[in-house]
């Protein structure tokens, strides 16, 4: 186990270097460059081209990606321009918002969404079944950007129950940590029930159509005809089988939800890695798409790596030597 | 064994970490703020503390670039042009005059030396001397110096030395004693426009002191001047509050609020902000429907002007069909402008355009002088016949047996090129040209068509739209055959000798009137050749809430020139 562990450690290194590689690649290809976006009318070509040159776009790309691996192996991402920032302290900026809504979503995804998989699958075909399946079914076709306009005006326009923007009242004078924790949740009450819908929707789902292929199997009728009860067998013997899919799935959402929910972020003018993301790449702001894709492949390669991990634990039959 | 079992759990506990330290950065992110006024015991969050008379503003598009020198958007311009003061400003008639010193000009044109008012502070309580002045033009000449501004300083003497490190004096710029400067421009450079660069805020010399360049940035969101606010706090792409000097030199013409709170707002619900009364003002989007709904709206008084600028359709003159006049004239009778401003805009909110000049400003020429292009399908028919590209059976126009085609680039990030160019496929292909359309982001549009050197540039025609400087000088820019160079922004690769000599004379002459009539004669040559078309002046719309009294929003005055003025019930 230790071993395979660690092989995979190793094997990740190549593979984010692939990545970076293949971004560099691809930004080279876009056409136009982060000053093509200033345009003062009064700056003249010459001065452009000195910006360009101060950006170290002159250099080839190839060099620049060797310069970049570099850099970062020494922790530098490089220096984003709009910002005029380093990029690490850029995303450590607006990554504490989307880690916040990410992580509340995460959480009542999870706990909802599974729990609600498994009634489902028990009682298939029941009431509750039915209700649950419509409800996901409308939770997965509904458009976020719809739903969360449609909230505002009905909570924050109609009602003015909620905040219409923003994590914060930036006039809130109160020093206590209670009310400041109370004036937060508060404004990401509507954007985490918009991202809640879907994600919950898609765990109830994955779930119950797991739990449906375990429970249909043989050891569970042999479980049965044993005449343990229906709890045992749900809880203890199909539950763990029905998990290794949501493992996957869990892997996958992670590094998505953190990679910011770019329509909910906006709608909500949320200060998330979504939104300054697309900003980065109209405004040809490669460091800070680099960076924030690297931060994105990592967490991706770590949790691809935690899933494998997670089946050897659900599953015994799972070895890894 | 044992080990195969805790070391899941291990990383579960791992996962659960760094959700939960993700929880807590968040928090502490939200934790400054703390030290604007002792803890209030347990009020609920109110919308306004006790008797603070905050402005509030919504917009999106803020960097977080606080600094005169360095920011590159009207967003972070508006942040700056609070907290610092400039040494001129302008009326809203677009007059510049004194803002913390008086100028003279010399007999030349070439040396303006400015006067600095009696005790101006900054708001750290230090005295603004012409040190400071000095400091804060050296910054933009700096060699580190990677902001947009560089063209403020670069015609003032000595620039290239200076910039080049050979002299570590800059030759033009020359502090007299405590309240005097001068700046000193290249011979030959005397220009009425020169004025505009003294439009950057003083920065302090001693707040602002750099060894490296890093230096200077770090400060750039820590922004300390001597204008009427200072910030108080700022969350990245949440807002920015400013609260009043409290240290104002001049504290009879201070703000009488006691602060703004700038909401980053998205588009979509910048209507409903205003409806629900979570800001005071905020620009809507141009357009029929928007007007409209803010109209219904009874807490909110519309403003609706002219915007200093305009939207331009660009030919590449250098192609053999685009290259003759009667083509483009063709081209733009067959364009139903009039009807695309109605669908795009809506009625009022825009202009068919017609010279490289805003309508505000006093250059614009007499209106009944210049060929409007009204929309005449025969007429634009009879054009093409005279150039020779005559209708062939397949309904296309040939000549020399070469079809007529067209390439337009459209970038996507407005919804009025692709309005444009949907009109245009539809009626240009009844005149015979065949159109077709590639749609793109703006930087790819900006980097096949401006970015090229002449000759390489791979387009037909691009829409773009610019605003303006309050200068109608148009040296540099579209019309200018010295832009036509790679990176310039002339990309119709079109010259004109004698309209050249127009803008040459407009440039330096000092006698407005005399310029007046250079620019109105040079407008009506463009107006005739149209390497660009001016296709629309459009309007602007800031809807603003009734309880803000005072607050001017017009062609040449941005909100924050009257925001020493405005008062809230």
């Amino acid at each position: 186990m230790r071993n395979y562990i660690l092989r995979r450690i190793v094997q990740i290194i190549p593979v984010f270097l692939g990545i970076i590689f293949i971004l560099f690649f691809i930004f080279e290809q876009a056409p136009g460059t982060p000053v093509s976006n200033m345009m003062h009318p009064r700056m003249t070509p010459e001065q452009k081209a000195e910006l360009e040159e101060k950006l170290g776009l002159d250099i080839p790309w190839y060099k620049r990606f060797i310069n970049y691996i570099k850099e970062a192996a020494q922790g530098n991402l490089g220096y984003s321009n709009t910002h005029k920032k380093p990029v690490a302290e850029v995303i450590k900026d607006y990554s504490g918002p989307t880690l916040l809504l990410a992580s509340v979503s995460l959480i009542i995804s999870i706990s909802v969404g599974i729990p609600a998989g498994i009634v489902s699958a028990a009682k298939q075909y029941s009431i509750t079944d039915n209700l649950l399946t419509v409800v996901s079914l409308i939770g997965i076709s509904i458009p976020s950007f719809f739903f969360g306009l449609l909230l505002l005006k009905a909570f924050a326009v109609d009602i003015q129950l909620f905040p219409l923007f923003g994590l914060k009242d930036p006039l809130l004078m109160s020093d206590n940590i209670f009310d400041k924790t109370k004036d937060v949740a508060w404004h990401l009450v509507l954007p985490s029930i918009v991202l809640c819908l879907n994600s919950t929707a898609s765990f109830m789902r994955y779930t119950r159509s797991s739990m449906l292929e375990v429970i249909n199997q043989d050891y569970i009728r042999t479980a049965r005809a044993k005449g343990l009860k229906e709890k045992t067998i749900i809880y203890r013997h199909a539950f763990r089988n029905g998990m290794l899919p949501i493992i996957t799935l869990l892997s996958f959402w992670i590094p998505l939800l953190l990679s910011g929910a770019v329509v909910t972020e906006s709608i909500f003018s949320l200060p998330g890695l979504g939104k300054i993301s697309v900003e980065a790449a109209m405004a040809r702001n490669y460091p800070l798409i680099l960076g924030i894709n690297s931060m994105l492949a990592i967490l991706t390669l770590i949790s691809s790596l935690v899933a494998d991990i997670l089946y050897a634990a659900a599953d015994p039959r799972i070895r890894y030597d | 064994m044992r080990m195969r079992k805790l070391l899941p759990l291990f990383l579960l506990l791992m996962m659960a970490a760094v959700i939960i330290t993700g929880c807590t950065q968040s928090s502490q992110t939200a934790a400054p703020q703390a030290d604007i006024e002792p803890p209030a015991d347990d009020e609920p969050p109110a919308d306004e503390p006790k008797g603070e008379q905050i402005l509030r503003y919504g917009a999106s598009g803020f960097n977080g670039i606080f600094n005169p020198i360095m920011f590159e958007n009207i967003y972070d311009g508006y942040i700056s042009n609070i907290i610092f003061e400039k040494l001129i400003t302008h009326t809203p008639e677009a007059e510049f005059v004194p803002a913390i010193a008086e100028w003279s000009l010399s007999e030349d044109n070439l040396t303006y030396t400015f006067t600095l008012k009696d005790g101006i502070k900054f708001s750290d309580g230090t005295d603004l001397t012409a040190k400071d002045v000095a400091f804060t033009y050296m910054t933009i000449a700096h060699p580190s110096y990677d902001g947009p501004n560089a063209h403020a300083v670069s015609n003032l003497e000595g620039y290239e030395e200076y910039h080049g490190k050979e002299t570590e004096t800059f030759e033009g710029i020359q502090v007299i004693d405590e309240k005097n400067i001068s700046f000193t421009f290249k011979d030959g450079m005397a220009a009425p426009a020169n004025i505009e660069c003294f439009d950057y805020g003083i920065m302090p010399s001693d707040y602002y002191a750099f060894e490296t360049w890093e230096d200077f940035l770090a400060l750039i969101d820590k922004p300390m001047g001597s204008g009427i606010m200072t910030l108080d706090s700022y969350e990245p792409k949440q807002f920015i509050l400013l609260k009043n000097n409290t240290n104002y030199w001049d504290p009879e013409n201070g703000a009488q609020i006691d602060g703004v709170l700038i909401n980053e707002v998205p588009d979509e619900s910048i209507l409903s902000a205003l409806q629900a009364g979570q800001i005071d003002f905020a620009q809507i989007s141009s357009s029929a429907e928007n007007l409209e709904a803010a109209k219904a709206m009874d807490n909110i008084n519309i403003s609706n002007y002219i915007g200093n600028g305009y939207t331009f359709m660009c030919f590449n003159t250098t192609k053999p069909s685009l290259g003759d006049v009667r083509v483009r004239q063709a081209l733009m009778h067959a364009l139903d402008r009039e009807s695309f401003i109605k669908v795009q805009y809506g009625e009022g909110l825009g202009a068919v355009g017609m010279v490289p000049i805003s309508p505000a400003s006093w250059a614009f020429p007499d209106i009944s002088e210049l060929n409007p292009y009204s929309f005449d399908m025969e007429k634009a028919a009879q054009l093409m016949d005279e150039a020779g590209w005559l209708m062939g059976p397949d309904g296309y126009r040939y000549k020399d047996n070469q079809k007529l085609t067209l390439s337009w680039l459209i970038y996507t990030e407005a919804a009025w090129p692709g309005t444009l160019s949907g009109m245009a496929a539809d009626t240009w292909k009844q005149l015979g040209v065949d159109l077709s359309i590639e749609l793109m982001d703006g930087n790819s549009v900006i980097a096949r068509t401006i970015g090229p050197e002449p000759g390489k540039k791979d387009f037909d025609i691009y829409a773009l739209g610019f605003s303006l400087e309050i200068d109608p000088d148009p040296t540099g820019f579209l019309f200018d055959d010295d832009a036509c160079v790679a990176g310039g922004f002339n990309a119709s690769g079109y010259k004109n000798s004698e309209a050249m000599d127009l803008v040459r004379a407009g440039k330096i002459e000092f006698d407005m009137e005399k310029r007046a009539e250079i620019y109105k004669e040079w407008a009506k040559i463009m107006n005739e050749e149209i390497p660009h078309v001016i296709i629309a002046y459009r309007s602007e719309i800031w809807g603003i809430n009734k309880r803000v009294n005072d607050m001017l929003i017009d062609t040449y005055a941005t909100w924050d020139l009257s925001l020493k003025n405005v008062t809230l019930d």
